[in-house]
Parts: structure tokens; sequence; C-alpha cells
């Protein structure tokens, strides 16, 4: 069965400035179990989608199932499936770390067992064990974040929305919300992820998708993005090379050493070859998620742009 | 989730929302009952020891009034500035749980506000144990009608900033305009029944008669001081509040 099925699902707010198509006939599958990016520039309407599928949003047109169930017309059951960190969500700011995380167990219906065994756990991997204590109004921002991520967590639903859930964190914690996060998918939770870090992405997704103004770009695992926007390889010269001579072979970058080029695998040979006659170095790497993401959603803008009369 | 979870669901929100927060910072209650107390104050230095009693009563349906006041601002906090109201609602507690937990956390606030004006109550006017248990089911029955507007109202809020003049304009008017604080006798007959366009009248009645001070408010329409026709009035009042929230409130935003 599948974790989550989109059709064709629109969303068009009705602001003060005239309607805004946030989501545009948006259709996504995520496989039960799976641990799933979700990528998209500010605005591009990830948090839209969230709340749609989390029953918080009406959507315009379309249907959202989880686990089979629709969204729209069974919220009560969808509520059973589901735990969600929105965006920029903050504490109780009279609650500590643990105040939070076994309070919302027992008001999810779990027994203070349960619910103080888990907590021990979670807080632990979470690093907040020094911290558990201290009401949430003292703690700093990234600390306040990671007991949301705490407490969402800790519900072990099997269906997981985080919007952003590392925002604000330091590397470390990034990595602890990783494992925790990687954890929670080991148990059986369906996850859904969004973040801006794409490093992050790429070391916690199973398989991602890629969003822009309400259109979704691409679906599918981090490698087969890179190999679609035929951007595999990185190639960093320095000197040799002009511009203008790479440019045909893909997208071309100053950077402190000199030039980046972004290119296919099939390019590799013929660039280094010719870097080695002319005796310059070159450095060859695999392209990240990252560019492969710039790449990918510069070329909707520049689609975008062009379709635009000026 | 059954009725039991729900219910020990509702309890725990009450706990950790309201006697938690009362407990960590007491400034909150303080704040709640320093108003009617005031008023209580003035009544009790400037106006004819008659009217005293009406001013004590006042205090507490004061009290009672402005948990919708309050239950207004927590949940728009919580929903817009928090998330946590997000949280809460995308999880097997049903959003009527949610609301009574939060309603009761309110009541947790006053509680120190309403135990002062029950001890002045005795000081002046006689009244008997059977009498102040009439009192604290109206205040119950104030405390559900005024949160429910209270939730109602902040499901209407886009940015907090609105809130508090919103918040002082509807429960002051609700609490100060009406009978609360003076007898509905201060109006002229002709034009008591408009009191009743006020759900706080309902209320304010209803605790004017359990403490043994009421009136005929018109002669020509004697239902008006009935009992039956406040509380009916009270309990319909709550329920269309509760209703138009389920239906219409955000709980899916625009
Ligand atoms: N309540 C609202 N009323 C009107 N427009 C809205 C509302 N919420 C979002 N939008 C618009 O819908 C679009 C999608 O917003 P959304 O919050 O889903 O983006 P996002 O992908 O989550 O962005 P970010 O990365 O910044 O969180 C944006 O153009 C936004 O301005
Ligand atoms: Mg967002």
């Amino acid at each position: 069965m599948e974790g989550l099925i989109a059709r064709a699902v629109s969303k068009t707010y009705r602001s003060q400035r005239g309607p805004v198509r946030a989501l545009d006939n948006v259709d996504m599958t995520i496989a039960k179990g799976r641990l799933f990016g979700f990528l998209g520039r500010n605005g591009a309407g990830k948090t839209t989608f969230i709340k749609i599928a989390t029953a918080l949003l009406r959507p315009t047109s379309g249907s959202i199932q989880l686990f089979g169930i629709d969204v729209v017309d069974r919220p009560r059951e969808i509520r059973e499936q589901i735990a969600l960190i929105p965006q920029e969500a903050k504490p109780f700011y009279q609650l500590t770390p643990r105040e939070h995380v076994e309070e919302y167990l027992r008001v999810r219906g779990l027994s203070a067992e349960t619910a103080k065994s888990r907590a021990d756990e979670v807080l632990a991997a979470m690093g907040l064990e020094t911290y558990q204590s201290v009401p949430a109004m003292v703690l700093s921002g990234g600390l306040q974040q990671r007991t949301l991520v705490a407490m969402i967590l800790a519900t072990e639903a099997p269906f997981l929305f985080l919007d952003e859930p590392t925002l604000g964190m330091d590397p470390f914690a990034r990595r602890q919300v990783w494992e925790v996060v990687r954890r929670a998918a080991r148990k059986g939770s369906t996850v859904l992820l969004t973040t801006h870090y794409l490093d992050e992405a790429e070391q916690l997704s199973e398989e991602l998708a890629v969003i822009e103004g309400g259109h979704v770009l691409y679906q599918g695992v981090a490698e087969a993005l890179k190999s679609k926007v035929r951007r595999e390889v990185r190639l960093q010269f320095s000197g040799g090379f002009t511009a203008q001579e790479l440019a045909r072979y893909g997208d071309v970058y100053p950077d402190r050493a000199g030039l980046t080029l972004l290119t296919t695998r099939s390019a590799v040979e013929e660039l280094t070859q010719r870097a080695l006659e002319r005796r310059v170095p070159v450095n060859v790497g695999p392209v990240t998620l990252e560019e492969a993401f710039l790449t990918l959603v510069g070329r909707a803008i520049e689609d975008e742009d062009a379709e635009t009369p000026a | 989730m059954t009725w039991k979870t729900q219910a020990i669901a509702i309890f725990r929100i009450c706990y950790f929302n309201g006697w938690l927060g009362l407990r960590r910072s007491p400034i909150a209650f303080i704040a709640l009952f320093l108003t009617p107390l005031s008023f209580v104050f003035f009544l009790y230095v400037i106006a004819p020891r008659s009217v005293l009693p009406f001013g004590v009563v006042g205090g507490i349906m004061f009290s009672a009034l402005f948990t919708g006041n309050a239950m207004m601002n927590d949940c728009a906090y919580l929903r817009l500035e928090r998330q946590v109201q997000q949280i809460f609602i995308t999880s097997p507690l049903r959003p009527m749980s949610w609301i009574l937990g939060m309603a009761l956390s309110e009541l947790v606030f006053t509680v120190p506000g309403l135990v002062l004006f029950f001890a002045i109550l005795p000081l002046v006017v006689p009244i008997g144990v059977l009498t102040m248990l009439a009192l604290v089911g109206v205040v119950l029955l104030t405390w559900l009608m005024s949160t429910s507007l209270g939730f109602l109202l902040s499901t209407f809020f886009r940015q907090l900033r609105e809130i508090w003049p919103i918040g002082m304009v509807v429960f002051t008017s609700l609490s100060v305009i009406p009978p609360v604080f003076y007898p509905i006798a201060e109006i002229p007959e002709s034009f008591r029944w408009v009191a009743f366009l006020a759900p706080s009248t309902f209320a304010s009645q209803l605790a004017v008669r359990a403490a043994g001070l009421s009136v005929p408010i018109v002669a020509s329409a004697p239902f008006l001081s009935s009992v039956g026709f406040q509380v009916v009035g009270l309990v319909v009042l709550t329920g269309l509040f509760t209703i138009v929230s389920m239906r219409f409130a955000r709980w899916r935003e625009p």
C-alpha cells in the first residue's frame, strides 16, 4: 500500500492582492515507510501541500490519501495516523522539554509509562538531557526547535510531517535529528520532510520531489535527478581554460581557484585529456544534490521567464 | 481514541496550560481579578451600601466572563504565534477536546479571583450554602458560554496585533455596559429587554437571582425574569458559538 497519494492537488489562496495559485495539479506518490525529501524554493508550495495533507487546509481541487484514507473526507481517521512539526512552530514557553514530550504523548492517548520511557529515549537522542527541566522560555532557539523535534518524533506516528525540522540548528544537532528521523523510518514510519539544506536532503532522503511555483518538477532518487539534468560530474580547473570554451559542455561558474564546470559523465574523458595536454590540474568529483537542484529549478525559472511576455 | 483517553487529554491540557502556567507566571491571575476588584472597591467608596452586593456578584460574573477574553487571547496566540494548536489538532485529540482543555485551563487562572469574591460575598449579603452552590453553577454556565465565544472570536484573527484591542472592546462591553455591576432596575423598564441582546445579561441576572437580589425585570414579560429562560439562553448561546466554531472555524484555513 502507498503511504501518500496526491492526485491533481491544486490550491488557490484568496488574498487581498488577488488569488494566489500555491499548488497547481500536484501529483505525488510516497511509498509506505519511505523517508521522503520535499524540496523547493521559498514560496514553492511545500508548506501548503503539508497543510493539506495534514487536514489543516482544504485543497481547491484534487485529493490526497494517506494509507488509502482520503484526507478531506475522513480527517478524523487521518489524525490518528499523523504527527506534524509545523514550519517555525514554537514550544509552550512555560513548559520544559520533558514536559513537552510527556504531555504531548499523554494527550495523544499514550500511558504515563510509555510517555516517560519514550521521553527518556528521545531527550537523550536529541541531546536535551541537560536541558530537560528548563522552561522553554529560557532555551535558545535551536534548543526550542530540538524540543519540538523530540515531541513529534516521540509519537512514532505512522506518518510524520516535518516542515523544516532542523531550522536554526547547529551541525551537531542536525545530525542528531537525522539519526532520530532515520530511526523513525526504520521503525516503519513514513516521513515527509522539507529542508533548504540540500546536503541534509541528500544524506537523509531515500527519495525526493522538487516543486517550483506549485508544479512538481521531479520525483525520484537524488542520483537520477543528476542524470536527468545531465549534470553528474563537477570539474574544477585552475587556469588553462576559458569560460566560453567550457560553456558548450555544461554550466560554468567562476570559483576561488579558477572555473567550475558541471557536466555529464561522457564529457569527463575528453576534458581531463585536454587538461593533461595543457598541463593544468583538474579536480573531478560528483555533482552535489544542491548543484543538481540549482540546475533543475534554474531552468524552470528561465522557461517561465521566456514564456512571460516582457 | 476512546472517550476515556479524550477525557484524560482534556485534563492534561488543563494541567500543563492552566495549572503549570499559573504556577510559573502567577502575575497572570492577579491581572485577571485586579480589574473587577477595583470596581468593587470604587463601589465601596462612592456608592450606597445597598449597591455593594451587586458589585461583589458583578465581580464574580466579570471574572467568569473574562475567561472568554483569556480564551480568545490564548487560542489565537497558540495558533498564530506558537503554532502549537496545529500540533495538537494534527493528532488523535478531537478538536472539541482541545477547546475544552483550553477552556478548563482558563478557569484555573480565574479560580483565585473567584475564591476571593466568594469569600467577600457573605460579608455584604446574607447568603447560605445552597445559594453559593447555585452561584457556582451560574459561574460554570457563564464560563462555558464565554469561552466558547472567546474561541470563536480567536478563529477570525490573522494576526496577533489585532487581538488586544478587540478583546478589550468585546469583553469590557459585555461586562461593563450590560447590568453586570449594577441592578437591571437602573435601566428604564421599557428598555430592559435590550439588555438581553448581550449574552452576559442572562448570566448576571441568574447570578443576581441566585444571590437573592433579583427584582421582576419587565412586568409585561415575566418570562425574562424566569430561571428557565435565562439558563436556556446561556445554554443555547454556548451551543451556538460552539457549533459555529466547529463548522466555520479555521481548522482549515482560508
Ligand atoms: N494564507 C495565505 N494566503 C495567501 N497566500 C499564501 C498563504 N499562505 C501561503 N501563500 C502563498 O502560497 C505560496 C506557497 O507558499 P508556501 O508557504 O506553501 O511555500 P513554501 O514552499 O513552504 O515556502 P518556504 O520554503 O518559504 O517555507 C506562496 O506564494 C505564498 O505566498
Ligand atoms: Mg514552508
